[in-house]
């Protein structure tokens, strides 16, 4: 027998592992940390999904429809890991002051 | 067929992850452990071993790989020695809290300074605290074993905790003995494969280490607590099972030598333990009553069997192998915590930390027998010292001229 006794409101699934809600969560958007974005070039691209996997936020994903990689400004921090590992030179970096909608010009940030 | 061979703790290790059937494994090279990657490349290389083989770019990346792997469910092996284990040290907790019971390989070396190559177990015994079943082994025999045992006690559904599966650096890890290795297929049924309770699919995708709020922190606490509640049955458990199959004579977890007789104790874990017993054998010639009890986990701390061994003797003198700058004892971390599991005993023995085997130096016959003195002078006066800087405390080197 267990001497612990843990109330219901602080139960926890072992390990803390929970469900992944597979959704953005639109509380935490990240994307407005970002100085610069990675801008893709559609003729260039071999979809090779480098840049999918080595994505640390899961900003990159393939539209299977029309089989090109599809960019999330919501949440990409601007790492530019991918412009990195892009084997096919496809992506390149650019500043958000570039960008009508750039991050930089937001007036609340956060 | 189980078959004998002569093997360093390195290889030992080596083959008992082969034999426990590892699924990923995570390397980086530091010596003294860096001999069982060594081995364990050239299994994977010849296919006697299926197993990814990853090389991390650090400590810090090899233990979050093998975090990794198993949270996907795959049974996990890294390990590490000296700085390499300290580097790696953000990732204990997480693999621990996270309930992933994967293993790390300890052959230990000092921290610098000065960057000696020798074995002190200071530094895993940095990370005793993260919720890590840790133990050492004296001989290569034991490491095998011991590698094999912590697989089925750490991925016991009561449990499901990751391992340090520690050796002493050079005097085990690279000092090669007679071992019984066991027939794969009795290894097979002493440890099934890896049942993850959560096992990575793609159709449930789940989240490890998610951030939750402070209040939520404290539960987790408790779920890592209440593990080590039901984790001593566990190990006995195993033990047990592993003797039975393999003809061993484990005790779970305090191994002792001529104590039921003895005065005085030598407390002690790791490699240093057969010259301890062989300086034992020596002083019963001379007359003295001394015994030797051995620590085989450090975490869990086995409470009461420590207290049952130690309450037998009116001396105890702990053989730190490790250090605590500052703490109870101005020695190391085993005595403070064998004098905890000693203070209900009505009987309570003196218990004093011997410094002795630090910075990778040998402990040698002649200091056993000087810690005898120390201890049999404490038995006649009644009082000790909290602790013997061996080889530097003058009132020791007074007493051995």
């Amino acid at each position: 027998m267990s001497r612990f006794i843990i109330p219901k409101h602080l139960e926890v699934p072992l390990g803390a592992c929970l469900p992944a809600p597979v959704k953005e969560q639109p509380g935490m958007i990240t994307g407005n940390w970002r100085t610069e974005r990675p801008v893709i070039d559609h003729e260039a691209c071999t979809t090779c999904l480098n840049c999918f996997i080595y994505c640390p936020d899961a900003c990159w994903h393939l539209d299977e429809k029309t089989e090109q990689m599809v960019w999330n400004a919501d949440y990409c921090k601007g790492c530019m890991i991918c412009v990195n590992e892009c084997p096919a030179n496809c992506l390149s970096t650019v500043n958000e002051l570039e960008f009508p909608d750039g991050v930089v010009r937001l007036e609340k940030p956060f | 067929m189980a078959k004998e061979v002569f093997y360093s703790g390195c290889a030992a290790a080596a083959y008992g992850a082969k034999d426990a059937r590892v699924e990923v494994i995570s390397s980086y090279p530091i010596r003294p452990y860096t001999g069982i990657m060594m081995e364990l490349s050239k299994l994977v290389a010849n296919g006697e071993l299926d197993a990814e083989f990853v090389l991390g770019e650090g400590e810090h990346a090899q233990v979050s790989i093998a975090y990794g792997a198993s949270a996907a469910g795959a049974r996990a092996y890294t390990g590490s020695s000296g700085v390499g284990v300290v580097y790696a040290m953000e990732c204990y907790s997480p693999a621990a809290g996270g309930r992933l019971p994967c293993q790390m390989a300890i052959a230990d070396r000092a921290l610098d300074p000065p960057g000696d190559f020798g074995s002190e177990h200071t530094d895993v015994m940095s990370a005793r605290d993260q919720g890590w079943i840790m133990g050492w082994a004296e001989s290569p025999q034991e490491v095998y074993d011991n590698t094999i045992m912590y697989y089925r006690i750490g991925e016991d559904h009561r449990v499901q905790l990751p391992q340090f599966c520690c050796q002493d650096g050079y005097f085990v890890s690279h000092i090669p003995g007679k071992m019984q290795m066991e027939d794969q297929k009795a290894v097979d049924d002493f440890l099934p494969p890896y049942n993850p309770p959560h096992p990575l699919n793609p159709k449930k995708p789940i989240n490890h280490g998610p951030q939750i709020f402070p209040d939520q922190g404290s539960a987790i606490n408790v779920q890592r607590a209440v593990a080590f509640d039901d984790i001593e049955a566990v190990i006995s458990e195993v033990v047990t099972d592993y003797n039975k199959a393999f003809g061993r004579k484990y005790s779970p977890f305090v191994d002792e030598y001529m104590m039921d007789d003895a005065d005085i104790a030598f407390f002690i874990q790791g490699g240093h333990a057969r010259t301890a017993r062989y300086a034992v054998n020596h002083l019963r010639k001379k007359g003295v009553k001394a015994g030797v009890s051995r620590l085989r986990f450090m975490r869990p701390f086995p409470t009461e069997a420590v207290a049952a061994s130690l309450s037998k003797v009116k001396a105890v003198g702990v053989i730190e192998t490790n250090t605590s700058y500052g703490g109870v004892t101005r020695g190391g971390n085993i005595a403070p915590e064998a004098r905890a599991a000693c203070y209900n005993l009505d009987n309570r023995p003196i218990i004093t930390s011997f410094m002795a085997g630090l910075g990778g130096e040998i402990v040698t016959l002649n200091e056993f027998y000087a810690m005898a003195k120390v201890l049999s002078d404490a038995v006649k006066s009644g009082k000790a010292n909290n602790s013997y800087w061996m080889n530097f405390e003058k009132e020791v080197l007074d007493t051995h001229k």
